[in-house]
């Protein structure tokens, strides 16, 4: 019986281990498309903002990340108004990434620690960034699904993307007496002039 | 004399007050039916925001006036001096952490953080470089702010201070405590050699803005309402700093759910 246990955690504990190293591996790929995209110097700047962007949707949970920020505008809508702000939320998720990654493109890194949380089913990894004076660590949270994996949220210095952009929507929703449409003019506005900024 | 009876005077009105302006703060509840996939509490206290935002504007002009260029000119020094400037202003902040310790019932991260100082101040030249860390004395910050949070005094309304920037009402009460009682200000006060002070103050603000360059410009340059981005930033900064959290296991996870199109 003891033998079985022991057996039984063994599996437990390596299969563990060898999800969070497929996870991390797979994490590191997509990474590197982007901080490659950054030093690829025959890339103009909008098609290398494009191609990030088109990383970062195929990688994040876009779609569950946008529901979950606009909170309680999201059940007042109706369906044509919700997916032009799932659109519009994808493209201000990739600007905001992109715009962050940008700063770490000069810097080398490292995937230093990966746990899985088995409560939440999340694996969190933790990605250093070193540069000369010293290192920021960024925390990734990804979760499986359907035999892919998902971004759901990026951490850095204890402060969640996802946590800060539901409390800056809710704040501009309050405005608009959450009325999704509305909200989807100045998400539209703003995405443009951080489009500008990051493609000039 | 006197001041010691005003520093006791005001530790003694912050607690009182704060016991009745916490719990109105503690008041503000996320309804769970506002998120499908979460009961994450997210309203912050903010009762003057409008006097909060126009604050809030002036630093911001002021800091891409003058903060932020001052920041980059300063990230192009070479980066051992960098460094040097960094740690010495960390060890500076170290007696002040020591006691903050002390005061929260951390005895052996007192006895190590009191080991760091001496080291840097000895071997590390005035603290210039941090010795400490590489024989594995691990530098931990705490301030008076985490002090009180622990001692159970709640966040108090959100305030946004001219030129230092977000805070609440628990902390800037912990920042004034700070300045009242740091040693090391009082020594330059003692000496005649005040101007040391607003020097060091504005030293640190450069050497921790430098650190948050890209950050701060991500942040600004992609947000809708960077006023709430900032606010929400600094309370989940801060909660994580008052839990001790060393990385993101104890920041509330958002249970995001995966949909296809």
């Amino acid at each position: 019986m003891k033998f079985k246990l022991i057996i039984f955690f063994f599996i437990i504990f390596f299969s563990k281990n060898l999800y969070s190293d497929e996870t991390s591996d797979w994490l590191k790929r997509e990474i590197d498309i982007i901080l490659e995209a950054y030093k690829n110097q025959n890339l103009s700047n909008e098609n290398r903002f494009l191609l990030i962007e088109k990383t970062i949707n195929n990688n994040f949970a876009g779609t569950g990340i946008a529901k979950f920020v606009a909170g309680e505008a999201w059940k007042k809508s109706d369906k044509s108004t919700k997916k032009i702000y799932i659109d519009n939320f994808k493209r201000h998720l990739a600007l905001n990434i992109a715009s962050m990654m940008q700063g770490y493109s000069d810097q080398t890194y490292e995937l230093t620690k990966s746990n899985y949380d088995i409560k939440n089913q999340v694996t969190l990894i933790d990605m250093e960034i070193f540069s000369d004076t010293g290192s920021v660590v960024v925390t990734w949270r990804v979760k499986e699904s359907k035999d892919r994996f998902f971004v759901i949220d990026l951490i850095v210095a204890d402060i969640s993307l996802v946590v800060t952009k539901r409390s800056e929507f809710n704040s501009m929703l309050k405005k608009v007496d959450n009325d999704l449409s509305k909200f989807n003019e100045v998400l539209f506005d703003q995405n443009q002039l951080s489009f500008e900024k990051i493609t000039q | 004399m006197s001041k010691k009876i005003i520093i006791l005077f005001f530790i003694f009105f912050s607690l009182l007050s704060f016991k009745v302006i916490a719990n109105s703060a503690d008041q503000v509840n996320t309804d769970s039916e506002d998120f499908d996939t979460t009961t994450l509490e997210d309203e912050i206290y903010d009762p003057f925001e409008p006097v909060n935002r126009a604050i809030f504007s002036f630093n911001n002009v002021a800091d891409r006036i003058v903060l932020e260029p001052i920041a980059k000119g300063y990230k192009k020094l070479p980066s051992p001096l960098q460094s040097g400037i960094n740690n010495f202003l960390s060890n500076l902040r170290a007696p002040l952490v020591v006691v903050n310790q002390l005061l929260q019932g951390q005895g052996e991260n007192a006895v190590q953080s009191s080991g760091r100082f001496i080291v840097n101040s000895t071997v590390g030249v005035f603290g210039l470089f941090d010795v400490a860390e590489r024989i594995g004395l691990e530098e931990k910050e705490e301030d008076y702010g985490q002090t009180l949070a622990t001692w159970g005094v709640g966040d108090g309304f959100y305030i946004v201070l001219p030129l230092f920037g977000p805070s609440n009402l628990r902390d800037t009460s912990g920042m004034v405590l700070t300045m009242l009682t740091d040693p090391i200000n009082a020594y330059a006060v003692s000496e005649g050699e005040a101007w040391l002070v607003p020097m060091r103050t504005a030293v640190n603000a450069v050497d921790t803005r430098s650190q948050i360059i890209d950050e701060v410009n991500a942040l600004r340059d992609n947000s809708v309402d960077y006023y709430a981005a900032v606010r929400s930033s600094y309370y989940q900064n801060r909660k994580a700093a008052i839990n001790n959290v060393d990385d993101s296991e104890l920041t509330p996870l958002p249970l995001i759910s995966i949909e296809f199109e």
